[in-house]
């Protein structure tokens, strides 16, 4: 059947709504070797629908224009994981900034490793660009409740400086009473975890 | 939050010596209004850079302000909260038109361009049209990589089915002036109306208010 593969493709991204999996570049494959195909079927039927329609025979019409519709299909379907799977990366440079976890990064094609630090550079831009000294609009994703907030340390993180100079040692489990805003990103990132 | 903002005014004065008096609670106020608007309106609103460079402005200002109290002194905390919490309105409304942006690039990319022809005033600000260009580029980029495993496909479909962002769905509205005789559903021919009074609230389609939201005669809520 026609399309059976992009379809699979597809499952694969509805299954895993808000994650990565590797970049299936051997179904990509197989689904560009059809589409191929497919297109030199219908060239060569048009060819022959062509000479026949001279001799008045039945034209192949039909199955052109039934190939002509699997490879739209097709196409959509490529499409629609590749940009998904931007969405994600893009929620992705939103969560951790413009560094990706090595985990993350060994999943992603070479186009979209092109595609997310133009992105993250095009932000950076216009983020430079608002007001005066510019805003970083990664922190303050959720509205502050108070100024302090108390953290457990998830991973050895070593040194860790406020903006008033002091410095703290982060190590695992140990609790911190920290000011939210310096704070947010390490959560983010998994190092520290909110205290609740 | 209003006590919270008397307290700042005692302390900070107002910087806003421009020809339009505004004292920041206005200020913030009106930042507040923006923000509620970008947030529930499904497409993206004229910018209001004006308003945004002021906030920003008093942030910093206020900033600078509270470096020189005491750390020691247990104004310090609440204040500190009342710049962050600022700062989110304002860094939220940003987020909120980037991602319109993104979603829907092409449909914006091309209204604007219709604006720009008919010499309107356009609703993004240069910033965000040029972010709002090379994010078009870079996504256009990554398809055609995409789809270049051979040549003269028919990949460029897509553009045909442009996402553009849903203006029949339901809003709630708050009204500040009366209008009267807001057409309920233009596109059926009975011509149901509404009037609406200073303070009603309503859940009307996005559609019928789009006017009225951008000139501000209903709020968003």
């Amino acid at each position: 059947m026609f399309c059976e593969k992009a379809h699979v493709l597809i499952k694969e991204l509805s299954r895993n709504r808000d994650a990565l999996p590797p970049y299936n570049t051997d179904l990509l494959n197989e689904i560009n070797t059809e589409v191929k195909q497919l297109i030199t079927q219908n060239q060569e039927d048009a060819q022959i629908s062509e000479d026949s329609r001279v001799m008045n025979h039945a034209s192949y019409l039909p199955t052109v224009k039934i190939r002509h519709a699997a490879i739209k299909r097709n196409i959509r379907c490529i499409l629609a994981y590749h940009y998904n799977r931007l969405k994600c990366l893009r929620n992705m440079r939103w969560q951790f900034g413009s560094i990706l976890p090595p985990d993350v990064k060994s999943n992603l094609s070479q186009s979209e490793i092109e595609w997310f630090s133009k992105y993250s550079s095009n932000l950076v831009q216009y983020m430079r660009s608002i007001g005066d000294e510019g805003i970083n609009l990664a922190v303050d994703l959720k509205p502050p409740k108070s100024l302090y907030i108390e953290v457990r340390c998830l991973t050895d993180y070593g040194q860790f400086e406020l903006n008033d100079g002091s410095v703290l040692l982060l190590k695992e489990n140990s609790r911190h009473y920290l000011p939210r805003s310096e704070c947010e990103e390490l959560i983010r990132q998994g190092v520290l975890e909110h205290v609740v | 939050m209003d006590l919270e903002l008397e307290d700042l005014e005692n302390t900070i004065q107002d910087d806003d010596d421009d020809n339009v008096q505004l004292t920041s609670a206005e200020l913030i106020e009106m930042m507040e209004e923006v923000w509620v608007n970008e947030k529930f309106a499904p497409e993206i609103l004229p910018h209001k850079q004006e308003v945004v460079d002021c906030v920003l402005g008093q942030i910093s200002y206020m900033e600078k302000n509270l470096e020189t109290l005491p750390s020691t002194d247990f104004k310090k905390g609440i204040h500190q909260l009342e710049v962050d919490r600022i700062r989110f309105l304002v860094a939220s409304y940003l987020r909120h038109r980037l991602e319109k942006i993104e979603t829907y690039v092409l449909h914006i990319l091309k209204e604007e361009e219709q604006r720009g022809e008919r010499e309107e005033e356009l609703y993004l600000t240069e910033a965000e049209q040029q972010f709002a260009i090379k994010y078009k580029q870079d996504l256009e980029q990554h398809f055609e990589n995409a789809t270049n495993f051979y040549p003269g496909l028919p990949f460029e479909d897509w553009k045909s089915h442009i996402v553009a962002p849903n203006m029949n769905s339901f809003v709630f509205l708050k009204a500040k002036t009366a209008v009267e005789g807001v057409v309920i559903d233009p596109s059926r021919d009975d011509d149901e109306v509404a009037d609406l009074t200073v303070g009603s609230q309503m859940i009307l389609s996005y559609n019928s208010v789009t006017d009225l939201v951008k000139k501000g005669d209903v709020q968003l809520i």
